[in-house]
């Protein structure tokens, strides 16, 4: 459904995305993981449009490099930010409209809008404004916003961050009820190993822009070229 | 504020200036700053629409403004055009230069696109003074010294009778009003505010960056140089003092006291920030002064100017826009 070949990113000297490619089957829930700086929030950027970037990215065998991240929205990929991103001048309401008007090939649907509110458990919020939004609230507006799009896939940038145990939760089970009930393929990026390894068919270690491993989760987070990348040299005995 | 509450109050502030001329109109003076009301009044509202909801540090407001009016003037002159068929041509070259002056904005962001913007304001006045003016017709640094007044079917509206001329331009200023309204409702309006929120997430959404900053500029800068016509028509001569300093800070503070972002606010700010100004003129040097210290003290107790008090004012009503098309 996705193939990602060659994407290489440079800042000027920095190369923050080196020569990746990996696939993303349909229906998957593909998990992406490194330390921090690794290159997989720019990674996401190159997706979605943001950023150019030298190879290719096919979606449905089609090439998606160089479309405006507006256009790439329109065709069926949808994103949500690491640092929550809302739209404080709208209501709950009317920013999930703004994926559904914009992004959905189909235009606007009211009824649509009051299904994606009661999916993300907002339609109690609904009225209120989006910057008076708990962390947990504004991610699920995230989300909500991505979903109106009426996505194929949809990628997740790091949902977990700063959230607790029972948030957590929470947030797992709307993942698969995405992935199961809507059919929509996920791209996750996660620290949480335990997350990924619940959530994901599929995992890709990146460190400095460069692959580490993909594969099955289990046999990638016990993998030593994954454990050294996250914890150092498992046998530096210093 | 809501739309129901906007156009109630735009119904208010234009059926109040509406029976002005009732105890103004034996006055040329006073009818005279109610007719710069009305045109200064569309000017900010463009101007809001373009900073206060889309976001975009336009500077450039005066300078669609001068374009229009000059614009307007040299069309009427040279090819004979009659000048309510001008005005139109003026707003429509207005609005070219905005959508080409927008282009390389929508690369930029914040503080980059004000000084584009400004540059334009910059580099309009040696234009128009100089040999490129001379040749399309700006006078250079004379300017234009007699612009043919407006006439409608055969209706000709004097400088000296401004009663009717009023009537015009608060006939155009509703019109203006009631499109930034409309606009505001409309799903453009719900796009600007998005990409002025959080641009990445907005067209991560499927909002077309692009598109709807091109149409904001080419909307605001086409109804600038429309006023722009208007004005030149009413005044009948033009130079390039317009685009000093003075009214570029008076329409400052006109959003200021009214609010920026808060539509109709301009409106309001427009008529206090006007009659204020010329009230205050026997004070000569004093004026600005005290003008400056009246932006102070407003942007420290009224951030969001005049319609921001009216907001706290008002029972708390839903604060969002539809999504409409």
């Amino acid at each position: 459904m996705l193939e990602v070949k060659n994407a290489t990113k440079k800042f000027g000297e920095l190369t923050a995305v080196n020569d990746l490619s990996f696939e993303v089957s349909q229906g998957q829930v593909f998990g992406i993981a490194g330390p921090n700086g690794a290159g997989k929030s720019t990674l996401y950027n190159l997706i979605t449009g943001l950023y150019p970037f030298e190879g290719s990215i096919l979606f449905n065998k089609k090439e998606i490099r160089g479309f405006a991240p507006h256009a790439i929205a329109k065709m069926g990929i949808s994103r949500t930010f690491q640092i929550p991103q809302t739209f404080p001048s709208l209501t709950v309401e009317k920013s999930i409209g703004v994926g559904n008007h914009f992004g959905s090939q189909e235009g606007y649907d009211p009824s649509y809008v009051d299904n994606i509110l009661e999916f993300v458990s907002l339609e109690d919020k609904r009225d209120e404004l989006t910057g008076q939004l708990n962390l947990l609230d504004k991610k699920m507006l995230m989300i909500g916003a991505a979903l109106a799009t009426k996505p194929q896939i949809l990628m997740l940038d790091e949902p977990m961050a700063g959230s607790n145990a029972k948030e957590i939760l929470a947030l797992m089970d709307l993942i698969k009820r995405i992935n199961k009930d809507m059919g929509i393929t996920i791209i996750i990026i996660e620290h949480f190993m335990k997350v990924l390894t619940e959530l994901t068919q599929k995992l890709l270690i990146i460190e400095t822009g460069t692959e580490i491993c993909c594969g099955d989760p289990v046999e990638v987070t016990n993998d030593p070229r994954v454990i050294e990348c996250y914890l150092g040299d498992v046998n530096d005995k210093n | 504020m809501d739309h129901k509450r906007i156009a109630i109050v735009l119904a208010v502030i234009w059926g109040v200036v509406a029976i002005l001329p009732v105890f103004f109109g034996s006055t040329n003076l006073y009818m005279h700053i109610l007719i710069m009301c009305l045109i200064w009044s569309v000017v900010a509202s463009c101007w809001d629409l373009i900073m206060g909801f889309a976001g975009i540090f336009s500077f450039g407001q005066v300078a669609f403004f001068v374009i229009g009016a000059y614009s307007s003037a040299i069309i009427s002159a040279k090819f004979g055009v009659p000048p309510i068929f001008a005005v139109f041509a003026a707003g429509v070259v207005a609005g070219g230069l905005g959508v080409l002056v927008g282009l390389p904005c929508l690369k930029l962001k914040g503080a980059y696109i004000a000084l584009v913007t400004f540059a334009v304001h910059m580099i309009l006045e040696p234009v128009l003074k100089g040999d490129i003016g001379r040749a399309i017709g700006t006078g250079g640094s004379r300017g234009i010294l007699t612009i043919e007044p407006m006439n409608i079917f055969g209706y000709t509206f004097l400088s000296s009778e401004p009663i009717p001329y009023f009537y015009l331009m608060l006939l155009v200023a509703i019109i203006c009003s009631a499109i930034i309204l409309i606009v505001i409702k409309s799903h453009w309006g719900t796009a600007f505010l998005a990409l002025k929120d959080s641009e990445d997430f907005a067209t991560c959404l499927g909002v077309s960056a692009f598109k709807y900053k091109l149409r904001v500029f080419a909307l605001t800068s086409f109804l600038t140089g429309l006023v722009g016509g208007f004005y030149a028509h009413y005044v009948g001569m033009l130079s390039t003092r317009m685009l000093g300093i003075d009214l570029f800070v008076t329409l400052m503070v006109i959003l200021v006291i009214g609010g920026v972002g808060k539509f109709p606010g301009a409106i309001i700010g427009a008529f206090i920030t006007i009659a204020l100004n010329e009230l205050l003129s026997p004070l000569g040097p004093y004026r600005p002064i005290i003008l400056g210290a009246l932006v102070v003290v407003l942007v420290l107790l009224l951030p969001d100017g005049i319609i921001g008090l009216i907001q706290k004012i008002l029972p708390k009503k839903n604060n969002g826009l539809p999504i409409e098309s």
